[in-house]
């Protein structure tokens, strides 16, 4: 966890994002104004549950979004992969952002099963994108292919490589799909929800793997998980997403002592808890994740949120720093710490 | 009790559930796999059994030999006394109302060409009880489902949490005494989980129900049982009171398990001793061979010769906290 | 004054809910080119049904003056080399294909869909041995079945649809059982069981409808495969016996005067190609908004 983005230029810099999507119910506001900047050996945990927008987020700054299903998007995306100038990805061209893809940024997803191509050996699946991308010749990158399984700690690895995916547990598979994708030795490394899918022993393997490979190559990572667990620990800043919004933003430690946002509270106080004892009565959030179709004006979460005033259902609240706090933004008008001042504007 | 009667098992009068050397084994292809081996537990009156294990352990296996769903390979179900193993036909099916399944995914538990009222209606229509629509609208409004607006709506209306409700009312609508719950909030949004975990132990007390809650999260298993029992590759690795297992974990499983729990909550990790406990390495092993003796001491950062040639049976470490292991992790 | 504006205001918002209702169930995903087949298919069947009452010829009687007359001259559609009017020979002939595609279908579909269901539901020897045995019908060179199917039981109308209902179950059978497979993984079979359901009415409740759909569906598309083989079996001259017109029979005739009237073969084969593309169309569009993994559920 390297601090040093004082004299080095940001690899990610999004500065409010916007995806909208096509759909048969109509415009779907998936990402709405998100911006955050992101430096080499960084890693920005996104937290959200499903329908948040943190997928759709995830893919339109791979470029990995069908261009039929986007409607319009907005912002801008700075990406610096080794020298200046940092480029935006969104007004690049597809033939230069796809040569970008494995060299500079990759991504890893939830299902390793699906990740991989089931009738293809691994040796090719590994060689594909160093032959490609970086030129070796077959000999080469057969080595090149053993020696990433062996760095992802797969055993056996000149062995392994000529079997199929479907001979792998589940953990193994997404230890060959980040493989896959530190292939080229990207400065970017998308991982979304990598670990939903695999049992809880394996999950501490692979977070373990994650947090090394990205010390050993100096990456910058996004993790993206609906598990505030995941992120707790191996995050350096966190990013809380409801309805497309970023609500809160704050560096790990941060947002566990202090947080503003009353949805991070309540997310927070719904997760059983391990150190409490059992039939702790859970604070659970009433109602459903909002629907991301024509969404109503205002706060998404008010119609959840239990300190909601009637302005929260007319105005959709600005993200704000809080004061002193430049790295701790949220999008409340009725933030967690200033209780008294709730009740003075009901009166 | 009979000699062979493993000695976890309580002797009590108010025993609704007693699963006695259950052992469910499968054909796949030529090979057998030993899904479930020799695993015993009871769950008393008003009582909530948690199953916890990795996906392959065969907990949920267990759940749906309970029902004789398929019927085990060996071993007996005792239900009120009544050994379901021995039943078939008209008096299994009968039996069988007294115990209700709800499962993972919502969705998928649902007949998609049905309205949710005929849904939740089926088993009072199965068995021809009078006041059918009355004791519907009962159950309906209990798990907090408008009975008038969402009862002529089919499933794909409803969100996964609102489905999930529906499979709740369903399975109470028979007025069963346990109910078997197979990773019922796994597939539900973080937010919703809570209020479906806050609905199931509503329901446990409003129709004093027994529950076997099976599921793969720690945490959520810790909330809601009074008793966890532990598998790993089909055997029980550790049983008894929930609170005593997770303070003190015995079987080195079950400390591997709660050492790799990531904690929402980083400040407050009082778990120092587990912690230190090395994560696990290498690989599940195949159900269809598994290891001699232990089966956890492939991978059992404390294994001994003697853990391969001996099969360690249950023994007790504490007023009610049994481990199976020849080596327990014993912390005062 | 008041009352009667609100009370418009309320018929409207209830026809755009029931519009916006209806378009979910069929509107949505369907498109214009459905709703144009779906038309054609209609009209086909109600030529079928009332070509005895429709103001069209004698499709029996020969005007020799107007023998291989093209089209819009004296006869609408022009007239074959016996001087029969082809749009009345079309009309009545479509009683022909109609009445085969649905009781071929109904056959196969009846049969082929219990057994296959069955299969789905109990698996183990039964289902092996009916796997078996479809394997044999399916392997067997389907014209020479046909044929000596036909020989066996004679040309009516009743004898060619069983015929060629029989040749389809195999098919049915696969498509039913499928669908049965998938359907009975779902935990909705196992909560029913648990809740004390006999079989027979898993298999009524829980699994047919689940089935009944794409196996419709796929009986459409069906149709205009069995539509197909009747005229193969006319151009073979084993389908309904002359003089009874039946399109495979009118393209039959046709041949002999393809190189000075092409329109004799052409009018019936365009119409017999209008009609399988439009069952091939609306019955794959039925399909994928039926297909159970497919569909929203």
């Amino acid at each position: 966890m390297s601090h040093a983005q004082t004299d080095t230029q940001p690899v990610l810099q999004v500065d409010e994002l916007t995806v909208r999507l096509n759909s048969s119910q109509g415009l779907v506001h998936a990402v709405e104004g998100v911006s955050f900047a992101l430096s080499r050996g960084q890693t920005l945990g996104i937290v959200g549950e499903s329908g948040s927008g943190k997928s759709v987020m995830a893919r339109s700054l791979m470029g990995l979004l069908p261009r039929r299903a986007v409607a319009f998007s907005a912002g801008s995306v700075m990406f610096q992969a080794d020298q200046p100038p940092a480029r935006d990805l969104l007004l690049m061209p597809e033939k230069q952002r796809r040569h970008l893809r494995g060299p500079a940024m990759a991504m890893i997803f939830q299902d390793p099963m699906t990740a991989l191509n089931p009738v293809l050996r691994l040796s090719v699946q590994l060689t594909e994108s160093v032959r490609q991308h970086v030129g070796l010749d077959r000999q080469q990158a057969r080595i090149r292919a053993i020696e990433l399984l062996g760095a992802v700690g797969i055993p056996d690895a000149s062995r392994r490589i000529d079997q199929f995916p479907h001979q792998l547990s589940g953990g193994m598979r997404q230890r060959v799909v980040i493989a896959i994708a530190l292939a080229c030795n990207p400065s970017l490394l998308i991982a979304d929800e990598p670990t939903t899918a695999l049992d809880v022993t394996v999950q501490k393997q692979i977070l373990d793997l994650l947090a090394r490979l990205q010390r050993e190559h100096d990456m910058a990572m996004i993790l993206i998980t609906h598990d505030l667990g995941v992120v707790a620990s191996r995050a350096d800043h966190i990013a809380v997403m409801y309805a497309g919004r970023v609500v809160e933003y704050a560096p790990a430690k941060t947002l566990f002592t202090a947080m503003k946002h009353p949805y991070t509270e309540a997310l927070f106080n719904s997760i059983p808890r391990i150190n409490d004892p059992s039939h702790t009565r859970l604070q659970a959030i009433p109602g459903r994740p909002p629907q991301l179709v024509e969404p109503a004006p205002g706060c998404a979460f008010a119609p959840r949120c239990q300190y909601a005033q009637p302005r929260c259902w007319q105005q959709t609240p600005p993200v704000v720093a809080v004061d002193g706090e430049d790295d701790h933004r949220h999008a409340c008008f009725y933030p967690i710490s200033e209780t008294p001042a709730r009740e003075d504007a009901d009166v | 009790m009979s000699d062979q009667t493993p000695c976890h098992l309580r002797d009590r009068d108010d025993i609704v559930l007693r699963v006695l050397q259950l052992s469910v084994n499968f054909a796949v292809g030529k090979q057998t796999v030993q899904a479930v081996t020799d695993v015993s537990f009871d769950v008393a009156r008003g009582e909530t059994l948690g199953l916890v294990g990795e996906s392959g352990c065969g907990k949920s296996t267990v759940g749906r030999a309970i029902m004789q769903l398929p019927p085990p390979t060996a071993g007996r179900v005792l239900f009120n006394s009544q050994d379901m193993t021995a039943l078939s036909g008209e008096a299994l099916r009968q039996t069988r109302t007294g115990l209700q399944m709800i499962f993972q995914d919502p969705i998928s538990s649902l007949n998609p060409r049905r309205r949710v009222r005929d849904i939740i209606a089926e088993g009072l229509t199965i068995w021809g009880r009078d006041n059918a629509s009355v004791r519907v609208d009962e159950v309906m409004a209990a798990v907090g489902l408008d009975a008038a607006s969402a009862g002529d709506r089919r499933p794909h209306q409803f969100s996964g949490g609102q489905c999930q409700r529906i499979c709740i009312a369903r399975s109470l609508a028979l007025d069963p005494d346990v109910l078997i719950c197979d990773e019922p909030v796994s597939a539900l949004d973080v937010s919703v989980q809570a209020q479906i975990l806050n609905l199931l132990e509503d329901m446990k007390a409003r129709y004093h129900l027994t529950m076997v809650f099976i599921a793969h999260n720690l945490a959520v298993v810790k909330n809601i049982s009074d008793r966890v029992a532990v598998m790993y590759l089909g055997k029980l690795c550790e049983i008894g009171n929930t609170d005593a297992i997770y303070a003190r974990p015995a079987h080195p499983y079950t400390r591997a398990l709660l050492a790799s729990i990531p904690d929402a909550d980083p400040l407050a990790r009082e778990q120092a001793s587990i912690d230190n406990e090395p994560i696990l390495q290498g690989e599940l092993p195949s159900p269809a061979d598994p290891p001699s003796g232990c089966r956890f001491r492939t991978r059992c950062p404390y294994a001994q010769a003697r853990c391969a040639d001996e099969v360690p049976q249950m023994q007790a470490v504490a007023d009610d906290h049994h481990v199976a292991c020849h080596f327990p992790v014993l912390t005062p | 004054m008041r009352s009667k504006l609100t009370d418009t205001g309320v018929v409207r918002s209830r026809a755009q809910g029931f519009s916006a209702a209806a378009r979910q169930v069929f509107g949505r995903g369907f498109g214009p080119g459905f709703w144009v087949a779906a038309g054609w298919l209609v009209l086909v069947a109600l030529c079928a049904v009332f070509a005895d009452w429709l103001p069209v010829n004698d499709p029996l009687e020969p005007v020799i003056a107007n023998r291989l007359n093209g089209p819009l001259t004296t006869n609408l559609l022009g007239a074959d080399g016996l001087g029969r009017d082809i749009l009345a020979r079309l009309v009545h002939g479509s009683r022909v294909s109609v009445v085969i595609a649905l009781s071929a279908v109904c056959i196969g579909m009846v049969i082929g869909g219990t057994l296959g269901v069955l299969a789905g539901y109990f698996r183990g020897h039964f289902e092996r041995g009916l796997m078996a045995v479809l394997d044999v019908i399916l392997a067997f060179p389907w014209l020479v079945l046909l044929l000596a199917l036909v020989a066996f039981i004679g040309q009516s109308l009743m004898a060619i649809s069983v015929a060629i209902g029989f040749l389809w179950i195999p098919a049915y059978a696969r498509v039913a059982r499928a669908n049965t497979l998938s359907v009975v993984q779902r935990e909705y079979v196992l909560a029913a069981r648990a809740m004390g359901a006999s079989t027979l009415r898993i298999l009524l409740r829980e699994v047919l409808p689940n089935v009944i759909l794409p196996v419709l569906a796929y009986g459409l598309v069906a149709m205009g495969l069995v539509i197909i083989v009747e005229s193969a079996l006319a151009f073979l001259g084993l389908s309904v016996e002359a003089p009874q017109p039946t399109w495979g029979g009118m393209i039959s005739e046709g041949k002999r005067h393809l190189a000075t009237a092409v329109h004799v073969a052409l009018v019936p084969s365009v119409t017999m190609f209008l009609t399988v593309l439009s069952l091939n169309y609306v019955g794959d569009r039925l399909r994928s908004r039926f297909d159970v993994r497919g569909s929203n559920l």
